[in-house]
């Protein structure tokens, strides 16, 4: 359903991408795994222009983009059918919990208000914040206020949802939370790509694993081919270190 | 010497006759310069073209004059620049009868503009960039953005300064008097050379003033109180 050839991306000198290639399905979770600095977040944020790739293409539903030259319409009308998940939440502090959540659909869909509403009261129960409904993000906790932008993402019922390390910035005891959001909404055929260092998460959730360092793509696979059969020497480096003791066999 | 209580009482309510100027000149000056400070801004903060530039260039050149030095340049150059124009495309037109709040109209926007404009620079900047990201993500347009998320914000930030903004334009705007503008200082003035009563005359515009930018910095407090909703603690 979407498909990215040969994304390259510099910041001044710095190389990030360097010829990325991904291919997500309908219903795919795709987990995203790699050190810093290797490019994940970079190739997240060029999917929905929010960083402006140098070059490549962008395949989203059969209709073909050119990264460095799509019209600004274009853009505008890929965010409309993405959403975006941020690492840091990025919730409007200016706007409520609610307002948060209304606002992708009344300013930018032109869905009427009564309407939005209903929806994003929908979408904040299922994230399981019936009660602050009207409770601004200073007053949340970190978990709470990651749960406002899934449920924000989900609200539009985009065709793809883009995680950038969404738990990276929570506390251990709040990461279980927003993780099982992001279940639930896997376990419904949510489309996702998701950059994450939660291996248990991948391990479980994801319909395809990608390992990527450098720029470029090392290795890609279902998790068990990744976890557990890894061919790339690179790819088993990096499990070493992040997975210590790591059984091989199943 | 005594002091004239009689004259200070009279005199108090003599000056309120220029008030209107006085919040005429500011009114005006406020609302020209509240777009215009704004675009600077974002022109600043966007472009990288000689406009910039020109813009960087116009804000040193106000910061770094005293406001007097601009009245009096402005007040002598634009009548003599116009008149020698005028004489050369022999039109008909006396330009030292053109009203002096014209004048002063064009030097306190003129100052205003500059202040205001790194005011909404630097308040601008205190928004994080996320902010917009998120909104764009949201299928927002870059305008839409700036309007629903990231103006509110800055102008949270912009308020206790644009408060001082307004209470030193106010407060420049007693020197309109060298440009012959009638307003509270120049009439509170003109009362005093009547008997030589300066002290009172003094005071009475002194305490006008206080009276004023006290009004005005309370209201400004409403305001930010008003705006600052979203920034109360966690409290649930």
């Amino acid at each position: 359903m979407i498909e990215v050839k040969n994304v390259h991306k510099s910041f001044g000198k710095n190389e990030i991408l360097k010829g990325v290639d991904l291919k997500v399905e309908k219903g795919d979770v795709v987990v995203i795994l790699g050190p810093s600095g290797s490019g994940k977040t970079t190739l997240l944020r060029c999917i929905n222009f929010l960083e402006m790739a140098d070059q490549g293409e962008l395949l989203f539903k059969g209709e073909s983009y050119h990264f460095q030259h799509a019209s600004k319409k274009d853009i505008l009308n890929i965010r409309k059918r993405t959403a975006f998940v941020f690492q840091n939440y990025n919730l409007f502090s200016n706007k409520t919990a609610l307002e948060n959540v209304t606002e992708g659909l009344i300013i930018a869909r032109k869905v009427s208000k009564n309407k939005a509403v209903e929806i994003a009261k929908e979408c904040l129960n299922k994230v399981g914040l019936a009660d602050k409904y009207d409770s601004y993000p200073s007053q949340l906790s970190g978990g709470q206020q990651q749960r406002v932008g899934i449920a924000r993402a989900i609200a539009v019922n985009p065709d793809v949802i883009l995680f950038d390390e969404p738990t990276s910035a929570l506390d251990p005891e709040l990461i279980g939370e927003v993780l099982s959001v992001m279940k639930l909404l896997a376990k419904e055929g949510t489309t996702m790509i998701v950059v994450t260092h939660e291996m248990s998460f991948a391990e479980d959730v994801a319909s395809k694993v990608v390992f990527m360092d450098g720029g470029v793509v090392v290795e890609e696979g279902t998790p068990k081919e990744i976890f557990c059969n890894p061919k790339m020497d690179r790819t088993k480096q990096f499990l070493r270190r992040i997975i210590r003791n790591y059984d091989y066999s199943i | 010497m005594s002091f004239n209580f009689e004259f200070f009482y009279q005199t108090f309510f003599t000056a309120f006759r220029g008030l209107p100027v006085t919040l005429k000149l500011t009114a005006f000056s406020l609302l020209i310069s509240l777009p215009l400070g704004f675009l600077f801004a974002v022109i600043r903060l966007k472009e990288r073209s000689k406009v910039k530039n020109l813009v960087s260039v116009y804000i040193s050149f106000v910061r770094g004059t005293p406001i007097v030095v601009q009245i009096l340049v402005i007040y002598s150059l634009i009548p003599s620049i116009m008149a020698s124009i005028f004489k050369g495309l022999d039109i008909k037109m006396n330009v030292f009868d053109i009203n002096p709040m014209l004048y002063a109209y064009i030097v306190f926007s003129l100052n205003t503009v500059a202040l205001l404009s790194e005011v909404f620079r630097s308040a601008l900047a205190t928004v994080e960039k996320g902010q917009l990201e998120a909104a764009q993500a949201a299928g927002l347009t870059t305008f839409q953005g700036y309007r629903r998320i990231v103006i509110p914000q800055a102008m949270v930030a912009a308020l206790p300064n644009i408060c001082t903004v307004t209470t030193n334009l106010i407060k420049s705007t007693s020197l309109a008097f060298l440009m012959t503008v009638k307003d509270i200082t120049a009439v509170a003035k003109v009362e005093a050379a009547y008997g030589y009563n300066y002290i009172e005359a003094y005071i009475v515009i002194w305490i006008i003033y206080i009276i004023i930018c006290s009004l005005v910095e309370i209201l400004f407090k409403l305001v930010e109180k008003r705006m600052k909703v979203y920034k109360r603690a966690l409290v649930s």
